[in-house]
């Protein structure tokens, strides 16, 4: 049997379903996390039953008429896979307007069962709602749930009753009948009839303490929060805290222990094969151990990091920043909603980039999936951590926290840059978002969340990192007639990454085919770039040794002097890695959402042109303001960032000309 | 002998990573590991990824 979960966005429906299938789907306390359709069969323990049932998670709709994609996939699977069972998820707190929702399912002929979800906020607000007579209004079973408690027993009951009402007929409360609404009036009129009949149930079944309209203490925090004078400073300095919490005050420490405890393990490794072939050993030892413990000592900074990121977004103050940061979008030509896919793309770039497929208008969600990439995730945490912590020990907090600022910056240069070249009229386009109550951040689902990201880091460390580090070991230790090099110099790696070197001198003022080599494996999974650094430089495996750190002559020194390169090149080389194109993953999901060769390679070629733009620029400046000079690479790194230049400026004017002929074309079409 | 029991070890991790990445490739992953779920689809727009029933292409397989 195939019971569908459908309701309003962030009623609680994935909560629900991994409530009752056990699965670890993304949830979060805002509108517009699912964006398709999953299924997965119902635990036993949910339903002691023969029958095999399997929830089938919609996203959210406000309507059967969807207005965005998501909405169409929910408006599509039930009109047309036909469930046996529709469990509608209610938000028992905002009853009316999920009732409109509710009215128009059950006009299908597919039995529902109406959750009456986040029962639990409305205990603590003193809403009470009259279940038995809200099941005699709408013709069907009405059960009380939260679905953030796996143990309730209201959950239980809803799938028992979604059970009892397969194959039975129910009859809708409201009809609409078969008329044809033929124009956008008609159809805003029958709304307002079907809201008419909504509304006189609510105030049958409902009684409040406190009125919506009732300015409560969470409208004043609300009042700071997403004002427009301190709404930014707020998220810079909430931002910047996570940061320093993460990267210098918790992360380091936990990882410090942690790569002590694989170091001691390197040692033992490399003691056991004492006797060996030494490059049999260098490639175990050095290569596939060492590389690996340099990927996983970061683990500690991503997973306290993860952690903070679950809070804020449980607690629903992310949803809050996505209210400070649209107007700003807005102003740039990108839709309101891209705020949400920039913001997922701190966890990871490829459902951030899915989640432009909100967006509904085709030019603002290419520049979204375009933009979204600009925003450093959660693999690039190493690349951040290691240059912060290598060479600006002390403000690692504000480095990082500078990173992300700069992929904001980085967007709406972007977006900027879009508007010009497509000719958009910059018509603003509307960012309606529900804004979820404060609530005090579950601990446990944000530590679910962060050992579910830690897994995942784990996991690839330990696949295609490992055999990153090893292929990058074995070509750096072999020349092309396969014999074993003389010096990493002579060796396939170099030779390999030795053009790209030269490309890089503009950003980094040295030849360093190791920081070449590290960039390219970036592009397969961007903590490769710390693993492939930590393979070229044989004996920097503990990247991050706070001890050490605390004595100033420890990793940070050393990797520094390793890397024989200046602060102001650290810095360019980080930016050059973090806002040039993302792994190929993303760039996979870039092509899917993009549904446009042509504008993804044109999101590539901008990304490219970003990064190696910002690298230089910062590379440079930095350069004179340390020396009084320009850096190496000067003449040919700004020739490079010129025909990037001249290239955007072509298209620009081609846009302006073309815009200009379409002009007088009209005028002289209207005489 | 310390260098047939290296390079089992070597094969032995080796081919584990390999194995696991091909396994999860055919499933429909695209990232490997990605806790996303659901959404981490990405390539194919959200259509069949042929090995699990979910159809989101997550690669899960249930």
């Amino acid at each position: 049997m195939r019971i569908a979960f459908a309701g309003n966005p962030n009623s609680g429906k994935t909560s629900m379903y991994n409530a009752l299938t056990g699965r670890n789907e993304k949830v979060g306390n805002w509108a517009g996390v699912t964006v398709d359709k999953k299924e997965s069969p119902i635990r036993k323990s949910m339903y002691k039953g023969t029958e095999k049932l399997v929830a089938v998670d919609l996203p959210g709709a406000y309507s059967m008429s969807p207005f965005t994609s998501e909405e169409g996939v929910t408006s599509e699977y039930v009109r047309k896979e036909k469930p046996d069972v529709i469990i509608n998820i209610v938000d028992a707190t905002n009853l009316s307007r999920s009732l409109f929702f509710t009215t128009q399912l059950m006009e299908l002929g597919i039995p529902v069962v109406v959750a009456l979800n986040k029962s639990d906020i409305n205990e603590k607000k003193k809403t009470n709602i009259d279940v038995s007579a809200l099941s005699k209004r709408l013709g069907c079973p009405v059960i009380k749930t939260v679905s953030t408690s796996a143990s309730d027993e209201g959950l239980r009951e809803v799938v028992h009753a979604a059970v009892s009402v397969a194959g039975s007929v129910q009859k809708a409360p409201y009809t609409q009948g078969t008329r044809v609404l033929r124009d956008k009036a008609e159809a805003e009129e029958a709304d307002r009839r079907r809201y008419a009949f909504v509304n006189g149930i609510v105030a049958q079944v409902e009684t409040r303490a406190a009125l919506t309209r009732d300015r409560n203490s969470q409208d004043k925090v609300d009042a700071v929060l997403t004002n427009v004078w301190f709404g930014i400073p707020v998220f810079a300095v909430v931002m910047f805290l996570v940061f320093q919490i993460s990267q210098t005050w918790v992360g380091p420490v936990v990882a410090d222990a942690l790569v002590g405890g694989l170091e001691s393990f390197q040692e033992w490794v490399r003691g056991f094969f004492e006797t060996a072939n030494p490059l049999l050993t260098a490639l175990l030892v050095d290569g596939v151990i060492g590389g690996v413990i340099a990927v996983i000592g970061f683990l500690p900074l991503v997973m306290v990091m993860y952690f903070l990121i679950a809070l804020l977004e449980d607690c629903g103050y992310l949803a809050r920043a996505t209210v400070v940061l649209d107007p700003m979008f807005k102003k740039v030509g990108l839709s309101g909603k891209s705020v949400i896919p920039f913001v997922m793309s701190i966890g990871c770039a490829v459902p951030g980039v899915m989640a432009s497929r909100t967006i509904h208008n085709e030019r603002e969600r290419r520049a979204a999936t375009m933009l979204a990439p600009f925003m450093p995730c959660g693999a690039k945490i190493p690349v951040i951590s290691l240059f912060a912590g290598a060479f600006f020990s002390e403000h690692r907090g504000i480095i990082s926290a500078a990173m992300y600022f700069s992929g904001i910056m980085l967007i709406f240069l972007g977006a900027l840059l879009i508007n010009k070249i497509t000719g958009n009229s910059a018509k603003h386009s509307y960012f309606i978002m529900e804004i979820p109550e404060y609530k005090l951040p579950s601990l446990s689902r944000a530590f679910a969340t962060m050992c579910s990201r830690g897994w995942a880091y784990i996991v690839k460390a330990a696949t295609i990192i490992l055999i990153c580090n090893t292929v990058v070991q074995i070509m750096q230790s072999f020349d092309w007639s396969f014999r074993v090099a003389e010096s990493a110099d002579t060796s396939i790696l170099a030779s390999i990454a030795g053009p790209f070197a030269y490309l890089l001198v503009p950003v980094v003022g040295v030849l360093s085919w190791q920081l070449a080599a590290a960039a390219i494996t970036g592009f397969i999974a961007k903590e490769n770039v710390v693993g492939t650094l930590a393979v070229c430089f044989v004996g920097l495996d503990n990247l991050i040794d706070t001890e050490e750190l605390a004595l100033m002559e420890g990793a940070g020194t050393e990797v520094a002097s390793a890397f024989a390169i200046t602060k102001a090149a650290a810095l360019a080389y980080l930016m050059f890695n973090l806002f040039s194109p993302p792994c190929f993953a993303a760039i996979g999901a870039m092509s899917a959402e993009m549904k446009s060769a042509k504008w993804l390679w044109a999101g590539l070629g901008l990304q490219l042109g970003v990064g190696y733009t910002v690298g230089f620029f910062v590379f440079q400046i930095g350069t004179i303001g340390m020396t009084g000079g320009v850096g190496a690479g000067f003449v040919p790194g700004g020739l490079a960032v010129a025909a990037f230049a001249a290239i955007l400026s072509f298209l620009i004017m081609r846009t302006k000309k073309r815009l200009a002929a379409e002009r007088a074309g009209k005028e002289l079409r209207n005489g | 002998m310390d260098n047939v029991i290296l390079i089992a070890v070597l094969v032995l991790i080796l081919g584990a990573a390999l194995a696991y990445i091909i396994k999860a490739k055919r499933r429909g992953v695209k990232c490997i590991g990605c806790p996303a779920g659901g959404q981490c689809s990405g390539a194919k727009g959200g259509s069949s990824c042929g090995g699990c029933s979910c159809n989101c292409g997550c690669g899960h397989s249930e």
